[in-house]
């Protein structure tokens, strides 16, 4: 009954900040409302019985890397810039995309037609689940590869950065 | 039944640290006036109540009447929430904090802490993350030169030492093999972590003062450059509130040195929770000593002592726990 109304309170909580940083004008409340986003997705992962992926969602996205967000927000000062697109065509670029994203989600649902139906009594969790020693055990064995993938990529994305830094264009 | 039982004394505990940081936050003010006045050859305040005990009280009551001045410019919702993200943060993390062992009551064991996560120190390092927010928000929001930069400053400086600061704690995490701080504490039985991980210790305290802003890295409100920094426009209790969180996140990195260094509440003839106040009571002494000791760094002197000193510092810490703690269980 709780679990519900929490869920409940966090869903809601998700859209409407998603909608607001969506249709708000000011980029900086843009950002804020992706804080309340992240914030509600991790009171999520709480009702999951995740609270390490609930902490460290707090502590990297929220805390850390939406802080560099704000940052660079604040500095640009976005509400100067001329828009990359004209209006119209921005609109038919969210049209299409919006609809690729539509019929992906459609054909999904329908390509598995509803036989698998939930389950009366879902399974007990497997004990410490959720727990960082597990996280981590399961992060070094069954998904290694894609975590060393991933690992390579950010080096790259760093380098990356820095490189663009050092040319001077401007 | 039992539900009730945990719903009441949870209220409870949940009254009793926020009174405690309520009232602890005036008594610490007068402390550090106090103090400060008596090691620059002074007296400190005297005039209001005994030895000037009611002098941060009454300054309170003042800012509480005085007229709350938003600029015309001004975000006025940021404007609103920054200070009071800045005050729900600090309260946030002090939930997780053990500040005594459990006691019996109506014969039921009550643990003292507010929420025992099993994932604390992570839970800690979160919510002073979020608390940059209430610091940079403040600064924009504002929309004014003075308090935009010294929201910057602070912001970067907080981000800059928050790494070395996790770091330092990552090393007692390992060697402590958990993330909750009641287990931490419970396993100083014998020893304090502050033996083998002094230098995790120092690491943690430098990039503690940091964090909260205080001398000698106070940059942020560098009053001869910066005016007062990121709360220039902010007047009446939207001061007070910053001025509260200021004092709240003191109260917050000491707590955590304590429970994970010094072990927690434990000590020896006195009950629990008189260890750790007086454990509260020395760090916060310590704040104090420092402002009046050390001159206020330059700022590229702090940048560059962040990243370059403590962060590889804490880096070879962790690397050599890691390695004794893996030649220990191999």
């Amino acid at each position: 009954m709780i679990e519900a109304f929490l869920f409940a309170m966090f869903g809601a909580g998700a859209i409407a900040f998603a909608l607001g940083m969506v249709f708000r004008r000011n980029p900086v409340h843009c950002a804020l409302h992706l804080v309340g986003v992240l914030l509600s997705v991790s009171g999520m992962f709480v009702l999951l019985n995740a609270q390490f992926i609930a902490a460290i969602q707090i502590l990297v996205y929220a805390g850390a890397i939406m802080v560099l967000f704000l940052f660079v927000v604040m500095l640009l000062n976005v509400r100067g810039e001329t828009p990359l697109l004209t209006p119209g065509a921005a609109k038919g670029f969210g049209f299409f995309f919006a609809l690729i994203g539509f019929v992906e989600l459609l054909w999904v649902v329908l390509s598995r037609g509803g036989d698998e139906a939930v389950p009366e009594r879902l399974p007990a969790l497997p004990s410490g689940f959720g727990s960082p020693a597990e996280i981590g055990r399961v992060l070094y064995s069954t998904w290694l590869f894609p975590f060393e993938v991933t690992s390579i990529l950010l080096l790259i994305a760093v380098v990356g950065a820095v490189v663009l830094a050092k040319r001077k264009f401007f | 039944m039992d539900t009730a039982f945990f719903l009441v004394t949870s209220l409870v505990k949940v009254l009793i640290v926020l009174g405690f940081v309520l009232l602890g936050v005036p008594l610490i003010v007068w402390m550090e006036r106090k103090v400060l006045g008596h090691m620059q050859d002074r007296i400190g305040p005297q005039r209001v109540g005994p030895y000037g005990l009611l002098q941060t009280i009454a300054d309170g009551i003042k800012l509480f009447f005085k007229e709350d001045v938003i600029p015309a410019q001004a975000d006025r919702v940021v404007f609103f929430i920054a200070p009071a993200l800045s005050v729900i943060t600090a309260f946030a993390a002090l939930s997780v904090v053990p500040f005594g062992d459990t006691v019996r009551v109506l014969g039921r064991d009550v643990p003292l802490y507010v929420a025992d996560v099993n994932v604390a120190i992570l839970w800690v390092l979160g919510t002073t993350s979020m608390g940059v927010y209430g610091i940079v928000l403040g600064g924009w929001a504002s929309n004014s030169k003075y308090p935009l930069l010294g929201g910057l400053r602070s912001s970067a400086q907080m981000i800059s030492y928050e790494l070395a600061q996790g770091i330092s704690l990552v090393s007692v995490i390992l060697m402590a093999g958990t993330l909750s701080l009641t287990a931490i504490v419970k396993q100083q039985e014998h020893l304090w972590y502050i033996v083998p991980q002094f230098f995790a210790f120092a690491i943690y305290l430098t990039c503690g003062i940091a964090e909260t802003n205080r001398a000698p890295f106070d940059l942020p409100e560098a009053e001869t450059e910066l005016v007062a920094g990121f709360h220039t426009e902010f007047s009446s209790m939207k001061f007070a509130l910053y001025f509260l969180a200021e004092y709240a996140n003191m109260m917050v990195v000491s707590a955590i040195a304590i429970s994970v260094f010094l072990g927690g509440w434990r000590g020896p003839f006195l009950p629990p929770v008189v260890w750790f106040l007086i454990k509260l009571t020395l760090f916060l002494f310590f704040y104090i000593w420092l402002r009046a000791t050390f001159p206020r760094l330059r700022y590229d002197q702090l940048m560059s002592f962040g990243w370059k000193v403590l962060l590889p510092a804490s880096l070879l810490n962790l690397t050599v726990t890691a390695l004794v703690v893996a030649l220990g269980q191999g």
